[in-house]
């Protein structure tokens, strides 16, 4: 649901539309409260095609792989482990950055998740879940040794991942050159909500900002694949 | 002078400087750099550390650092950088296979030695049971597998998992293609980047050499490496190079597997001094059992006639009593 979506699903949800707009496959995005629960594995955004259910963007591009599209095919060996590699830095550190500001600062977390993520519920079925939802992500922060973390540290971190894009794409179109791949639509999935998304602070925002090739980058996608749609969330 | 650092490791084995991804990170980042920092490799216990968890880096500031990551940073600060050498680019490459290794080949090595549980009672948990001093060998074992089994589920988020089938194939597939990828990008150089190690080489060879070196019953993990020959030359040079003392002492750790099973019994360590304090804790409680029930009683001297054999009249009323 639009008021219900937070910036981590968003992000991940983004990826896979412009995914599957660059490969020029027609899609139609649905909204709905309990998505989280029909996907096969716990995670939105899911595809549904005919009566299969994909979810993730991983699964999904192996998916269209299977049926005939991919964008990945003219890269050789290296440039395609540089490429996995590349999608594990942004999930490894973007993803669970964008996660950790949103449930694990309790400023966000109180005035920002909680109230969105309760809003198609009512009350206290709507408490219950937030917190439950908080609890779930803080203790997976903990096992992965994120706990004991600052929002300064994680800043940091936001902006050497930032870095590191911004070096591999250096003056490049796309990451590969000419053509766009699926690390593309990952990378603009999360960089453009990050940008777009309104939080207690802009620090995350201003820290993705500071690197204009990567603002050239999301634009760039943006008017490419996304000209007949609004994108703008509020 | 500022006092050293100091670092505490897990212990080594199988030809190994320690048994531990993270330690085996840390000590290989610090070859790089005649550092002055107090090692303490052979420790058995997390109880030992400052941490509570090992590896641990106390500071002369008095921190604790338990991760890799937040080791090399500290140590960069001191103007130890192990990436020194790496154009911008490649570091960005370095972050990038780092995350790689954490999110595709960590959850298989957890799996493969503390969720399988041929692995894990066979080899690890005799281990660290071995390794560690009564009495944490009884339990600490099961509380590591417990919670590494918890940091499994929540890295792939999913409470109910178990070891399965399943889950290994999935594991075991998402690590093979991450050692192809990383066998892809070494090529045929001698270390990621160039002559020189990096953090890149610290943590691929934290993450290889125990599945290159530790004997274990389902060993897919490592049939997978060992058929990866750039990256199997990779860790070995690395052990030979930097660590070679331990990589000599492998050949004598495995000539203990290859005696007889019943030879297994000789291999527990300390084995005089345990057979001898079992003796003297059973001895200890059968003489307090008999002085609490009466049985023996001591009485000081001039009563030590009463010690003397009883008479038969004596031993009949005892008995007497004894039926009533």
């Amino acid at each position: 649901m639009d008021d219900q979506i937070l910036l981590s699903d968003h992000a991940s949800s983004l990826s896979v539309q412009a995914y599957l707009r660059m490969c020029g496959l027609p899609i139609q995005v649905v909204c709905r409260y309990n998505a989280e629960y029909m996907s096969p594995s716990g995670k939105i955004p899911f595809i549904h095609v005919g009566n299969q259910v994909v979810s993730e963007l991983g699964p999904v591009v192996q998916f269209t792989k299977a049926k005939g599209h991919s964008l990945s095919d003219s890269l050789d060996d290296v440039q395609r482990a540089e490429m996995k590699a590349y999608m594990e830095l942004v999930y490894n550190m973007l993803l669970t950055s964008e996660l950790f500001v949103q449930w694990c600062d309790d400023a966000t977390a109180g005035e920002i998740s909680r109230p969105r993520y309760s809003s198609p519920y009512s009350w206290p079925l709507g408490n219950i879940l937030a917190y439950q939802k908080q609890w779930e992500v803080r203790r997976k922060m903990n096992a992965i040794g994120w706990g004991g973390k600052t929002l300064e540290q994680v800043y940091e971190d936001v902006n050497q991942c930032c870095q590191a894009l911004s070096q591999r794409l250096g003056t490049q179109p796309y990451f590969f050159n000419k053509q766009a791949t699926e690390l593309d639509a990952l990378v603009f999935g999360h960089l453009f909500t990050i940008l777009t998304t309104r939080l207690t602070s802009t620090e995350l925002a201003e820290r993705v900002k500071s690197y204009s090739n990567l603002l050239s980058f999301c634009r760039r996608i943006e008017q490419t694949y996304f000209e007949d749609k609004k994108l703008m969330k509020d | 002078m500022a006092a050293p650092d100091e670092l505490f490791c897990w212990e080594g084995d199988w030809g190994l400087p320690s048994v531990s991804t993270d330690c085996l990170v840390v000590l290989f980042i610090l070859t790089k750099f005649t550092v002055f920092i107090l090692k303490y490799p052979g420790i058995c216990s997390p109880w030992r550390s400052p941490g509570g968890s090992l590896p641990a880096l106390r500071t002369n500031q008095n921190e604790t650092l338990s991760r890799p990551s937040d080791i090399i940073i500290h140590l960069r600060k001191q103007k130890f950088n192990a990436d020194f050498d790496l154009s911008a680019k490649e570091g960005a490459d370095s972050l990038a296979f780092i995350s790689l290794l954490e999110e595709k080949l960590m959850p298989a090595l957890i799996y493969t030695f503390w969720v399988e549980p041929k692995n894990f009672v066979e080899v690890t948990r005799r281990w660290y049971a071995e390794h560690m001093m009564f009495p944490l060998n009884f339990f600490l074992p099961g509380r590591m597998q417990s919670r590494q089994l918890e940091k499994l589920r929540l890295l792939r988020g999913d409470e109910h998992l178990e070891a399965g089938e399943e889950l290994e194939k999935e594991l075991y597939r998402d690590a093979a293609e991450c050692m192809n990828l990383l066998s892809q990008r070494l090529g045929s150089h001698k270390f990621f980047f160039g002559d020189s190690p990096s953090s890149l080489d610290a943590y691929v060879f934290g993450h290889l050499a125990p599945i290159l070196k530790c004997k274990l019953p389902n060993g897919k993990l490592q049939q997978h490496l060992k058929s990866l020959d750039n990256l199997s030359d990779f860790c070995s040079n690395i052990l030979l190079l930097y660590f070679p003392r331990d990589s000599r002492a492998e050949p004598s750790a495995q000539k203990a597997p290859a005696a007889p099973e019943a030879g297994d019994f000789d291999n527990v360590p300390n084995k005089r001094r345990k057979q001898f304090l079992s003796a003297l804790f059973a001895l200890g409680a059968m003489l307090s059992y008999a002085l609490l029930t009466g049985m023996v009683s001591i009485q000081h001297g001039h009563q030590e006639a009463l010690e003397e054999p009883p008479d038969p009249e004596h031993i009949g009323a005892h008995e007497e009593e004894g039926d009533g």
